[in-house]
């Protein structure tokens, strides 16, 4: 008999809310977190083609963690922490009560500490003084930094590591928190997905990719539009989600509140193109279609599918074409959302973020409006996305999330039944 | 007609991005279907292109350039103000990416 695995935790910091309640009332509400950028003054904003992102405003990291541990590593790990520890607290997880080397972490994030990186590496090509390059940098930059702190917060002796596969990050993680419990080498997975690059230059980089919205400069809130036929791109977003996992027979044991099960997984790469989907979308059905088999469960029982929809034009006819794909009659009967029509594309945190409101889904019956859905796109209409609240009784939910790299991830989630 | 001088640079810039012969590439060439770009590739073109005559091209135009020639003539009209508005054309369309 397989080991089950549960969700028990939730932890959340985002630009239309930090904690769950917030986060989730102004999910429900459909409300836009994304603004002017202003992070960057006093430097222009001028030369950018895109001037609109999803950023987490006045975030003062003391007001949540100690000082001195926030002081030493990057905005991205500043985050995981803030939602790993809610998510702990969350789930009532008291680690003076667990065995620390059956409690792991994997966080997925996709561009690491960008913050410090960009600054030491912008001071040292100016001054050229490389004896002022900070000692905390390499421990900062280097990308399981996230990790290795909440494993400190927390005492987590247990499987320690950084799933870095850009978008996707951290729904890879996910998949892999749950084989790590299957595989019986945890209790349980501190599950996180952090990212925070809103920087000068990474922001740059996105916007010679020509990957951005640009036509809603004046009109922030517009500017994500999953699905929409008028949407021109994706909004770069920045937070973090956490989500303990644990086995279901650990959190009996330890009478814990059960949110959803993760029953299935896949991981597979399209082996086509660095930033390319393959159109015909096959690829993604695929995927979707393996992690149901994983999940023991058919295309039949989905009734919720939390997309990856960037709010790109060529990414959400694909997706919209796969689910077409392998849904076929019952594509138009599943409820579709998009989570970065609220918070933008938070990168390495999205795959968490959308976990969460599909978690959320599950066990609250409501299924978050798609911001911005004004007028179908043919092509990819699917009755299941709205405007509005969808309230439903889910029992299986997809969460889908695809990175550059080529890679595509996605995992199904269940409500929870002993 | 193009001016040659925006047409070569152009083809040039194609040339050494495809590592072939710069007389091989004519204007009426298609970039993807011809030259087998990707809108990647487009975006990598378009990059060098906005180098060598100091412009940005904005997201909206980018669905117009679909031939060598369509690309000279872009060009050519942001250099030369007057022609401007024939040479853009808006549409929803823009790279794909899917990240």
């Amino acid at each position: 008999m397989r080991t089950t695995v549960v969700v028990t935790g939730l932890g959340v910091i985002s630009p239309i809310g930090i904690g769950v309640s917030e986060f989730w009332k102004a999910a429900l509400d459909g409300r836009s977190g994304i603004s002017a950028i202003t992070r960057f003054d006093p430097f222009p904003m001028d030369g950018y083609r895109s001037k609109v992102a999803g950023q987490i405003q006045g975030f003062s990291p003391e007001q949540y963690l100690d000082s001195v541990q926030a002081e030493r590593v990057d905005r991205y790990a500043q985050f995981a922490l803030v939602a790993a520890k809610e998510a702990l607290a969350d789930a009532d997880l008291q680690m003076t009560k667990e065995k620390p080397h059956r409690v792991g972490v994997i966080v997925g994030a996709g561009m690491g500490g960008m913050v410090m990186g960009e600054r030491e590496i912008t001071q040292l090509y100016q001054q050229q003084r490389p004896h002022r390059v900070h000692p905390n940098f390499i421990p900062v930059i280097t990308l399981n930094s996230a990790s290795g702190i909440v494993a400190m917060a927390h005492g987590a002796k247990g499987p320690n590591f950084t799933i870095s596969t850009a978008c996707s990050s951290s729904a890879h993680a996910l998949g892999q928190a749950m084989q790590c419990i299957r595989e019986g080498r945890a209790d349980v997975v501190i599950t996180v997905g952090a990212d925070a690059s809103i920087t000068p230059l990474v922001f740059a980089g996105f916007c010679s990719l020509r990957a951005l919205s640009t036509r809603y400069n004046d009109h922030p809130e517009k500017a994500s539009r999953p699905f929409d036929r008028l949407r021109d791109g994706f909004v770069m977003g920045e937070g973090a989600g956490a989500l303990i996992l644990e086995s279901a027979a650990h959190a009996k044991k330890r009478k814990a509140r059960i949110y959803a099960e993760v029953a299935g997984y896949a991981a597979t790469s399209e082996a086509y193109h660095m930033v390319i989907p393959r159109e015909d979308g096959e690829e993604v059905a695929t995927t979707m279609r393996l992690a149901l088999v994983d999940a023991g469960t058919t295309p039949a029982h989905v009734d919720y599918i939390n997309a990856h929809a960037t709010s790109t034009s060529i990414g959400d006819a694909v997706e919209a074409k796969a689910i077409r794909q392998l849904f076929k009659s019952r594509a138009d009967k599943i409820a579709v959302s998009a989570t970065k029509s609220l918070v933008g594309h938070t990168l390495g945190a999205a795959g968490a973020i959308g976990g969460i409101a599909s978690v959320l889904a599950i066990h609250t019956g409501q299924i978050h409006p798609t911001a911005n859905y004004d007028e179908p796109d043919p092509a990819c209409a699917l009755r299941g996305i709205s405007r509005t609240v969808q309230e439903r009784r889910v029992k299986a939910a997809l969460l889908n999330a695809f990175g550059f790299g080529s890679n595509n991830a996605a995992v199904v989630l269940k409500r929870y039944s002993a | 007609m193009h001016d040659r001088t925006v047409l070569d640079k152009i083809t040039q810039a194609l040339a050494d991005y495809l590592k072939r012969d710069a007389d091989s590439i004519e204007p009426s060439y298609h970039l993807r279907d011809d030259l087998g770009l990707d809108s990647m590739a487009v975006i990598e073109l378009l990059y060098k292109i906005e180098e060598t005559f100091n412009l940005q091209i904005p997201d909206q135009d980018l669905a117009g350039l679909t031939t060598v020639g369509a690309v000279a003539h872009y060009v050519q009209g942001r250099l030369t103000p007057s022609k401007q508005a024939s040479a853009t054309k808006k549409s929803s369309t823009k790279g794909k990416k899917k990240k």
